[in-house]
């Protein structure tokens, strides 16, 4: 299945023309239809809420079919709603209401690498600080290599501290991932994950709903977050302080009704701060390691995770009286049944028959003098 | 007159004293007495240099009285060196001869005899040079084997000699007669194996992950702060240690001489290889007794461990498992980078201004983990409680930098773009930072911040006025006791060092009090490193 190239046209070219994210542009495609939208640009007619003014300075030198040709040539497709690779999961983003003036869902992606977007079906967002401790950056890396290995897609935004260390946890274990950029997807921001992007691009797949050549902005990467938010079918948030880009993305994850997880860390430590908050708040579920996503984040029921427990003891599994009895007696000194009867505060017929049960369970040893403690019972 | 003068050298640890030995033969009642304090091992000299002097042809005035004085008289002496120094001014007394006399004064006779007049290698001969040199000595006469470990010491002549007769045919302005090279016996390696050249191929490029540990070696490189490793069995505590001397700098004149004095002195020296120009690292074992580890032993009091891994690397691994004794002991040598060793008549001071890092597992086990759920810790937690336990106390108050080694995960192990940057890499970087602390302490009597006194760093090199208010008030918190804001103050400094920064900011000791505490770091700051 592939959407129509006039479609595919207005789309690359409605891209061009507004911001990402412009909510005005989502109500006008799902209300008139990207072609007729863009028709009416070109028109020089100004389809509502005053578009044609915000896009007039660029329709001077538009010419979406030259971006197409040349994306197609560095290796870089452009993927509508209505092609086989869309992944649909974006599609929530329509009816979403906009955060901090972005919203809606995507004209379009831009993708670069082998992986397939509708591949991305089952996929968790790990985000967080760029400002990340090594804490933070060690539990970002294992849980996504966890991830990955059971087949779940890491996507994040290819940024500084947690992002980087999602991806390349991921990349580790050989497992998919994708990296959301708020620029072009040939550019590299930030330049020094150039290898990265480029590793990912090879391995993995690199999107943007902006076109190639695009620069970052402020703007851009709101924008950026909700879409990491929208691949996604739960977000992880590892290290956020209260200020931090990954909170925005967490609003996202909220408002798309998806699961929200949380890392915990020190109560001392400013980055997990953020992630504090929304634990407290309620916003997220505390996690600590990958079995625990799976939980929430698998079918229902399918991937139910243990709780850790302390190994078992031959002592906790005793009947009341018996561990009562075994407590009163001695380490090493050994002592007749009516002195461990005065001490345990039961009567002696009941001690003998507990006494009998603990020296067959090996707990304790009886010797002339009476009983005390085995290595077993002392453990 | 009957008399003559020779000069030698006595150690005290690795502190010398010129020894003047006078020698008197005159009339009166036949015997031979030496005096001036002489332990077991000089006064056998006596018998040494008799039987020496006569099997090489010449003379003993075994007629006369006569008495050998070290002086001066009141230090106590040890040490089979002085043979030379007694037999030349036995001969040159008796003789009377004043070219003899004169030759004598300003050089330094350092030599054990054999019975046949061979002159045998002793321990100690760099150190004595180097202490004849600082006297204002400038010829030394030493046995042919160590020659070229006396000409380490620089503006010094140094004749080295297989025999007392071609000793006094040198002094005489004779010619020098032949003699049978003596074997160099001191102590050497009798196998060579892979052990040590190990070392030289270690680096760190072969870890990968393990971001913060990383930082916190180059830190502690950098400053020559200590350094405390935490972590389970087989995390990579050890792996870390011993790639700490790769990413030092190499050693100064300075400093290869004073290492390579303090190997002569425990007779370990090879005197082959000329100076020592490596690094040391020395991870001796918690079952090691207190005088291999800070000198001692019986008879001369040898350097141990610590003083042997100066200027290098000292790595005690399963530090917990010390004795509470050495560990009290090594407060001295935290502190002030020597140590001490105080017997009845003597004290002898080494030089251990190493790099102390401590290791320690999470239990006696050393499986203990959090969020581990494979973890097979079999530790109670009364035995938990007991190993931390001595880690707290005096000693660790004087490590600068804590760190926990997690072991390396297999993303990390497998991850496609780690690039672990190699040791060149990270000395460049440290050996910079070094020479920037030594331009700002030009002057004074230490060169990295480590040393730095707390008073005049607070009055002339304090943290800018933001960070140093953000550390009062971690002190008034309680999160900080005085001497850790000192410390913190000191690391503080390094992190700007090695980040190229003036002055410490907020940024830097906010980094620095994370390295104190063993909280994570942030990992912009690894970036910048």
């Amino acid at each position: 299945m592939k959407a129509d190239s006039d479609e595919r046209l207005a789309r690359a070219a409605l891209g061009r023309l507004t911001e990402p994210g412009d909510p005005r542009v989502n109500g006008l495609v799902q209300k008139i239809g990207a072609v007729p939208l863009y028709d009416s640009l070109l028109q020089e007619k100004d389809p509502g809420e005053n578009l044609l003014d915000s896009v007039a300075s660029r329709l001077v030198d538009l010419d979406p079919r030259r971006d197409l040709e040349r994306a197609a040539r560095s290796g870089i497709r452009f993927v509508v709603p209505g092609d086989a690779e869309w992944p649909t999961q974006l599609d929530g983003l329509a009816h979403c209401p906009p955060l901090q003036s972005r919203g809606g869902a995507p004209l379009g992606l831009w993708a670069k690498g082998p992986l397939r977007l509708d591949e991305v079906e089952s996929s968790v967002a790990v985000v967080g600080s760029r400002s990340a401790t090594t804490y933070g950056t060690e539990v970002a890396g294992e849980v996504s290599m966890h991830l990955a290995e059971k087949g779940v897609c890491v996507v994040s935004g290819a940024a500084f501290g947690i992002d980087q260390a999602a991806h390349r946890g991921a990349l580790a274990a050989r497992g998919k991932t994708v990296a959301v950029l708020a620029c072009g997807v040939d550019r590299a921001y930030p330049a020094a994950h150039t290898n990265l992007l480029n590793y990912i691009g090879e391995h993995g797949v690199v999107v943007s709903e902006l076109a190639p050549g695009c620069a970052p902005t402020r703007i851009r990467f709101l924008a950026r977050n909700r879409l990491i938010a929208g691949l996604s079918r739960a977000g992880l948030v590892v290290e956020a302080a209260v200020r931090s880009g990954a909170l925005n993305t967490a609003s996202w994850i909220t408002s798309l009704n998806r699961v929200l997880m949380g890392v915990p860390g020190p109560v001392t430590s400013a980055p997990s701060e953020g992630v504090h908050q929304l634990i407290r708040s309620g916003a997220a579920e505390l996690v600590t390691r990958a079995p625990e996503v799976m939980e929430l984040v698998g079918v229902a029921g399918e991937a139910l995770f243990e709780m850790p427990r302390a190994p078992e003891k031959a002592r906790d599994s005793l009947a009341q009286v018996d561990a009562q009895v075994l407590d009163a007696v001695p380490v090493s000194k050994a002592v007749p049944a009516d002195s461990i009867a005065r001490t345990a505060g039961l009567g002696v017929t009941t001690v003998q028959a507990s006494l009998e049960t603990l020296t067959r369970k090996g707990l304790i040893v009886s010797s002339p003098h009476g009983w005390r403690l085995s290595t077993a019972g002392w453990q | 007159m009957p008399f003559a003068t020779a000069r030698c050298v006595s150690l005290q640890g690795a502190v010398g004293h010129l020894i003047d030995v006078q020698v008197d033969v005159s009339q009166g009642l036949i015997a031979t007495n030496l005096v001036g304090r002489p332990d077991a091992s000089i006064k056998e000299a006596k018998d040494r240099c008799r039987t020496a002097i006569t099997n090489s042809g010449f003379d003993f005035p075994v007629s006369r009285r006569v008495t050998i004085l070290l002086s001066p008289a009141d230090l106590p002496k040890r040490g089979t060196h002085f043979d030379l120094s007694i037999a030349v001014s036995v001969l040159a007394a008796a003789e009377k001869r004043d070219d003899l006399r004169r030759a004598l004064s300003g050089t330094v006779m350092i030599g054990e005899l054999t019975l046949d007049g061979r002159l045998r290698a002793v321990p100690g001969v760099l150190a004595m040079t180097m202490a004849a040199s600082a006297r204002g000595i400038k010829r030394v006469f030493v046995p042919e084997p160590q020659t070229k470990e006396a000409a380490l010491v620089p503006d010094m002549e140094v004749y080295g000699f297989r025999s007392l007769a071609q000793v006094i045919a040198h002094l005489r302005g004779a010619e020098i007669p032949e003699a049978e090279p003596v074997d160099m016996n001191t102590s050497g390696a009798l196998l060579s194996w892979r052990g040590d050249s190990r070392l030289a191929e270690v680096d760190m490029a072969d870890l990968n992950g393990m971001p913060d540990a990383r930082y916190a070696m180059e830190v502690a490189a950098a400053g020559g702060h200590h350094l405390m490793l935490t972590g389970p069995k087989g995390a990579g505590k050890t792996s870390l240690a011993e790639r700490i001397p790769g990413i030092l700098p190499d050693l100064t004149v300075e400093e290869s001489l004073e290492l390579t004095a303090v190997c002569s002195l425990s007779g370990v020296l090879n005197a082959e290889d000329g100076l020592i120009a490596r690094r040391p690292f020395f991870a001796p074992h918690h079952s090691a007794s207190r005088a291999s580890l800070l000198g001692g032993g019986t008879g001369r009091v040898r350097p141990g461990e610590l003083s042997r891994a100066h200027h290098g690397v000292l790595f005690l691994d399963e530090f917990p498992h010390f004795t509470a004794d050495i560990i009290e002991a090594l407060r001295q040598p935290l502190e002030s980078g020597e140590v001490t060793i105080a017997r009845g008549e003597e004290t002898a001071t080494y030089p251990a201004r190493g790099m102390f890092v401590l290791a320690c597992n999470p239990c006696p086990c050393g499986e203990y983990a959090a969020n581990a759920p494979q973890s097979h810790c079999t530790c109670d937690e009364v035995q938990r409680r007991n190993y931390r336990n001595k880690l707290s106390g005096p000693v660790i108050d004087r490590i600068d930098i804590t760190r926990e080694v997690r072991p390396v995960g297999r993303h990390e192990q497998d991850d496609p773009l780690a690039s672990p940057e190699c040791s060149a890499a990270i000395r460049e970087r440290v050996t910079v930072a070094r020479s920037v602390q030594a331009e700002r302490y030009a002057g004074r009597t230490w060169l990295v911040n480590s040393l730095a006194p707390g008073a005049v760093l607070r009055d002339e090199w304090p943290l800018d006025p933001v960070a140093a208010g953000k550390l009062d008030e971690a002190i008034y918190s309680g999160r900080l006791t005085r001497r850790g804001a000192t410390r913190v103050h000191r690391l503080a400094w390094t992190v700007a060092d090695l980040a190229g920064v003036d002055r410490p900011g907020e940024q830097e000791l906010e980094t620095a009090l994370q390295l104190r505490t063993g909280e994570p770091l942030r990992v912009e700051v690894l970036r910048a490193g």
